[in-house]
């Protein structure tokens, strides 16, 4: 695969099938759901972050006469303790339980606790104060490292560490505790002639979609449950519910709406089975729609980190041995982004020796959730900036640093996997000639950084199936929710097959009973799997339309060949015929084409990226302002390279977010003092330049095409590459994000 | 959000008349921007809620030899936007521009921008009844005061939010209000009161008395002004600190200085003290530099706040080397 090869679609930049409508205004959200006798729920959540529920008096509500129904975790099935398999992340059925409402204990501001159906969702939202809970209030415990004191308050009575495998015998906020483990530490350390090491902290932030969280659903008395929602995986949402509420999958059908952002956000359920339940005891559709303080206070954001890195390197640029100390914030149920961390921390170094240990650990905030990269921003700002440190110390370029030590075929991750073709030491080579490297840097309290970054992707299943019609069109019919412009890079990949233009594919997606089994977007997996699919799905519509074109001519199926877009007879007979001139024809040789395909693909191609950021530094003020920023990144093929392009001005966009100004803001009772999008600064258009990009293409193997996942990575080197630039602007080590006015006045001593 | 009575006022003083006498039972509406954040989050549940919106005239911006007069439904886009405000009032211009986003601004009013309730998370949070909602503490003291005041705080720590108004009383502006009683006019500095004189309100306002319509003289034609405004993010952010400074020059010499601070106190925050170390100076950096620690020789800070107090020293010194 390493040779280029030519292609006549891919690599091309046609108009996005869903684009008219979006710009138009067309396209149905999930808050754009209506249906005939919608009612409207709404959710009563606790207002304290660590409560015990002593009661809840649903009565007065339910007295109400616009109520039509009150449910509470009373209403949920007994979950029994087991898993569910939901394809990116495990989750314990109890606690995912728990988390869509709250049996005994509230554990963070925004629990879900009860929720009502009214005629209207004014009416709902006042009734709400009819619902009479008692608790008794417990001090929560809102920083990972507090929570992992020995005296700190526990949030499950029940849970115990399991630490390497052993379960222990008393109950902690540590979920878990695991280790990898490379070569010799000690010995790793002893070989080197620099060491650095050093502490960093991350604060909770939010993936920051525009579109809140929504379902609508109907439970029909013949226990057939229908649920309209945007989200990144109908399957996904299907399967919660079923584990949920204890029902087969097949009576679940899900149809996913237009989604408005996910990030990875929108994975895990929140309303789905609330609008359910609602129904259900309704017997009318419900629709939940969160307010933005909900989405803030009640989703799952990306947690706070505490990570400590210390590496060694020889005086001649070798790194020797690289240790992480990461302890992630689960929030109120195990499951932080931790491990995805640890298996990115140092992968884009060629290392002997590392030690790497994780730790999962439940806080009195909402149960977080995959964002972008999950924990992979958060361990490279820790990694990121000691790599800088050293090249300073060694008085060495920081990208022939990276280039020097890069990671390439053959090496194998701290975490155990070898690497197969991949293209980091190219990205950051890419990196080091663009001229923005080399481009003066005049001015005082100027400084330009670098950082790269790794994110594993991921491949899961995937299914499409093709409909041949009868103008040479195809009919494309997926299960991936499209966030990141993935209508046309999978319809791009069934066009490049079949010789058909990208805009005679109508790419539809579609609900959870007209596809087969298809896992979420996320990972960076759709382009990579969902577009293997439609491959594959084009394909099997190639093989019988070159057996149709053999009985048209009256020849032997191996005597018809299929050659830049034609078919083509090649035992002698003149025959020839274009994609869409036998389209025009099945009918006359047995009917209707459809292809398809169900993938399970493992030859997944991790994704680098290396990043070079400009900034000035207002000693004054300690502002930061971003100068000028190139990220370079390894796509693999690039099928669509101008959503290439916007999925990495995208990723550095939230990365810069993230890394100037992006925080919850907890009080020290552990309500969010700052849940609006005022008072959470997600970066304007006035906070960002132009971001330029560099696609380096260095083919998977284990695709096609070549396409490796894009969309997550470059989320990850941005926090670094600025504080790296801070660093070389006034001389300050920022180890805390986010690196906000105040905390860079207070690091430089001004205070 | 509440239920209430909404209702169209066609002048200022049927507007004070259908306004109660008692806070909380009503209030008024222009631009809605912050107001309507209020009523959904519970903060304010009025029963009534009188527009003025269908007041005409009420948006008027007029410029003449005297002076300048916009009527409290000028938007703080058009007021950003105006020739003659950009040219002989530049401060006012800069921070009118400076507010919000351009969404906001094109619905915002001037009068809205000075009447704005402040933004501190513990009185837009209506499960906290803090000193300002009527309870018996201010939370920020022993809390969360990243965002408070440095200046004038005491009983309540909140700072006021308004670009508009500190570059209004360092041109010398006045402020006409109607209530039950006709009209009076004051000079806009006088308008705002410290929280030892209620801690409920950021101004004299009765509760049915109107902001109408706001003066300002004409600068004199060496006067420079300007704002500058620090803030976290490039647009839709309030001031962590500002300066709005008119200084008449004389040549190099200051000949009067208006240095009036926004984001650090619960008013608009003179710094008579940043003054008289201009006043009669010529300026250099030197005294620009004393300006600013004279500026800030009095600041309390709480607990997270201190960047504040190095940030509005480094402004106010930026502020007076600009005039230079």
């Amino acid at each position: 695969m390493s040779e280029k090869k030519e292609y006549k679609v891919i690599g091309t930049r046609p108009i996005r099938h869903d684009g008219v409508d979006k710009v138009t205004g067309r396209a149905l959200y999930g808050a754009d759901f209506q249906t005939t006798g919608l009612l409207h729920g709404k959710v009563l959540r606790s207002r304290h972050a660590h409560a015990r529920i002593k009661s809840i008096d649903t009565s007065r509500a339910e007295a109400h006469p616009d109520v039509k129904a009150v449910v509470t975790a009373a209403d949920l099935p007994t979950a029994a303790d087991k898993i569910a398999d939901l394809g990116e992340s495990a989750v314990n059925l109890k606690y995912l339980c728990d988390n869509i409402l709250a049996s005994d204990k509230a554990l963070y501001t925004g629990h879900a606790v009860a929720a009502l159906a009214a005629s209207d969702p004014h009416t709902a939202e006042e009734a709400l104060e009819l619902i009479d809970v008692e608790y008794e209030v417990l001090p929560p415990v809102l920083e990972v490292r507090e929570a992992m004191e020995d005296d700190a308050p526990l949030l499950h009575e029940n849970l115990k560490t399991d630490a390497m495998g052993e379960k222990s015998e008393e109950s902690s906020n540590v979920a878990s505790h695991f280790q990898h483990k490379k070569g010799d530490i000690d010995t790793g350390f002893a070989e080197a002639d620099v060491v650095i090491e050093h502490d960093f902290v991350t604060g909770t932030v939010h993936q920051g979609y525009i579109e809140p969280h929504n379902a609508t659903a109907l439970y029909n008395p013949d226990g057939q449950l229908t649920i309209w929602c945007s989200t990144q995986g109908a399957f996904a949402v299907r399967q919660q519910v079923s584990e949920i509420l204890q029902i087969p999958v097949s009576k679940v059908k899900v149809v996913p709406m237009e989604i408005g952002g996910g990030f990875g956000g929108k994975i895990s359920v929140y309303l789905e089975p609330v609008a359910a339940l609602l129904s259900k005891k309704s017997g009318r559709p419900v629709k939940v729609l969160m307010n933005r303080a909900e989405v803030f206070e009640a989703t799952g954001p990306t947690p706070a980190s505490y990570i400590r890195v210390k590496m060694g390197v020889t005086n001649d640029g070798r790194i020797t041995a690289a240790e992480g100390y990461l302890a992630f914030e689960a929030g109120a149920y195990p499951g932080s982004p931790v491990g995805a961390g640890a298996m990115c921390i140092f992968s884009p170094y060629n290392i002997p020796n590392g030690l790497i240990d994780g730790y999962d650990v439940v806080v009195n905030k909402p149960k977080s959730n995959a964002y972008r990269a999950p924990g992979a921003t958060n361990a490279e700002f820790a990694a990121e900036t000691v790599v800088d440190e050293i090249c300073e110390k060694l008085g060495m370029d920081p990208l022939e640093f990276r280039i020097l030590n890069g990671a390439e075929e053959g090496v194998s991750r701290i975490d155990g996997p070898v690497f197969p073709r991949i293209g980091c030491i190219e990205a950051t080579e890419a990196a080091k000639e663009h001229p923005h490297y080399e481009a003066p840097l005049e001015g005082e309290n100027r400084g330009r950084g670098v950082a790269s970054g790794f994110w594993f992707n991921v491949g899961l299943k995937s299914s499409v199936a093709i409909n041949v019609n009868p103008d040479g069109t195809i009919s494309l019919v997926e299960g991936s929710t499209d966030i990141g412009g993935t209508r046309a890079s999978i319809a791009m990949q069934a066009a490049e097959v079949l010789g058909i233009p990208a805009e005679s594919v109508y790419p539809t997606v579609v609900d959870t009973n007209s596809v087969g089994y298809t896992d979420v977007t996320g990972g960076s997996r759709t382009a990579f799997a969902t577009g293997y699919a439609a491959y594959e799905a084009a394909q099997d519509v190639k093989q019988q339309m070159t057996e149709r074109a053999a009985k048209l001519w009256e020849v032997d199926a191996a005597e018809v060949q299929f050659a830049d877009g034609d078919f083509v007879c090649v035992n002698g007979k003149d025959e020839r015929m274009s994609f869409k001139e036998l389209a025009a024809r099945l009918d006359e040789v047995g009917g209707p084409v459809t292809g398809r395909a169900s993938v399970d693909p493992t030859g997944v191609g991790g994704a680098f990226a290396t990043h070079i950021v400009d900034v000035e530094v207002d000693p004054d003020t300690g502002k930061v302002e971003i100068l000028r920023y190139t990220a370079t990144q390894d796509a693999g093929k690039a099928v669509h390279p101008s959503y290439v392009e916007g999925q990495m001005q995208g990723g550095v966009t939230q990365g810069i977010g993230w890394a100037l100004n992006e925080e919850y803001i907890y009080d020290k009772d552990g309500r969010m003092s700052n849940a609006s999008f005022l008072d959470y600064r997600m970066p304007t258009c006035l906070d960002l330049p132009m971001i330029d990009t560099v696609i380096v293409e260095v083919p998977n193997p284990g695709h096609p095409y070549g396409v490796r996942g894009v969309g997550e990575v470059p989320i990850v080197p941005p926090p670094a590459a600025i504080a790296n630039a801070i660093y070389r602007a006034i001389g300050v080590r920022m180890k805390e994000l986010p690196m906000s006015p105040g905390r860079i006045l207070k690091t430089m001593g001004k205070l | 959000m509440e239920n209430f009575a909404y209702v169209n006022a066609a002048n200022v003083e049927q507007a004070s008349s259908l306004l109660s006498g008692e806070w909380g039972e009503t209030m008024v509406i222009a631009g809605g921007t912050d107001l309507l954040g209020e009523l959904k989050e519970y903060v304010e549940t009025p029963a009534k809620v009188v527009n003025l919106k269908t007041i005409s005239g009420l948006d008027e911006i007029k410029a003449d030899a005297t002076g300048l007069t916009i009527g409290a439904l000028a938007t703080v886009g058009d007021i950003a936007a105006h020739p003659t405000i950009q040219e002989d009032y530049t401060v006012l211009a800069e921070a009118a521009a400076s507010v919000a986003s351009p969404q906001i601004r094109n619905v915002g009013t001037l009068g809205g921008n000075l009447c704005q309730r402040p933004r501190c998370w513990y009185y837009r949070n209506a499960e906290i009844i803090c000193l300002k909602k009527g309870g018996d503490m201010c939370y920020a003291v022993e809390g969360l005061s990243k965002y408070h005041a440095i200046f004038g705080g005491g009983p309540v720590y909140i700072v006021h939010p308004s670009d508009t108004a500190p570059a209004l009383i360092a041109l010398g502006a006045t402020v006409k209000i109607i209530g039950p009683d006709g009209e009076k006019t004051m000079p806009l500095e006088e308008f705002f009161i410290l929280p030892d004189i209620n801690p409920q309100r950021e101004n004299v306002l009765e509760p049915n008395e109107v902001v109408a319509e706001v003066h300002v003289p004409k600068p004199s034609a060496n006067t420079k002004s300007f704002y500058i405004k620090a803030r976290e993010r490039g647009s839709f952010d309030f001031a962590l600190s500002s300066v709005a400074a008119a200084l008449e020059m004389n040549g190099s010499t200051c000949g009067g200085a208006s240095i009036v601070l926004g984001g650090v106190a619960p008013i608009p925050w003179r710094s008579k003290e940043a003054e008289a170390a201009l006043n009669g100076v010529r300026i250099t950096e030197a005294v620009a530099k004393r300006a600013g620690s004279e500026a800030v020789k009095h600041a309390e800070p709480l607990n997270d706040n201190g960047y504040k107090v190095a940030l509005t020293q480094n402004l106010v010194s930026r502020a007076v080397m600009k005039a230079s």
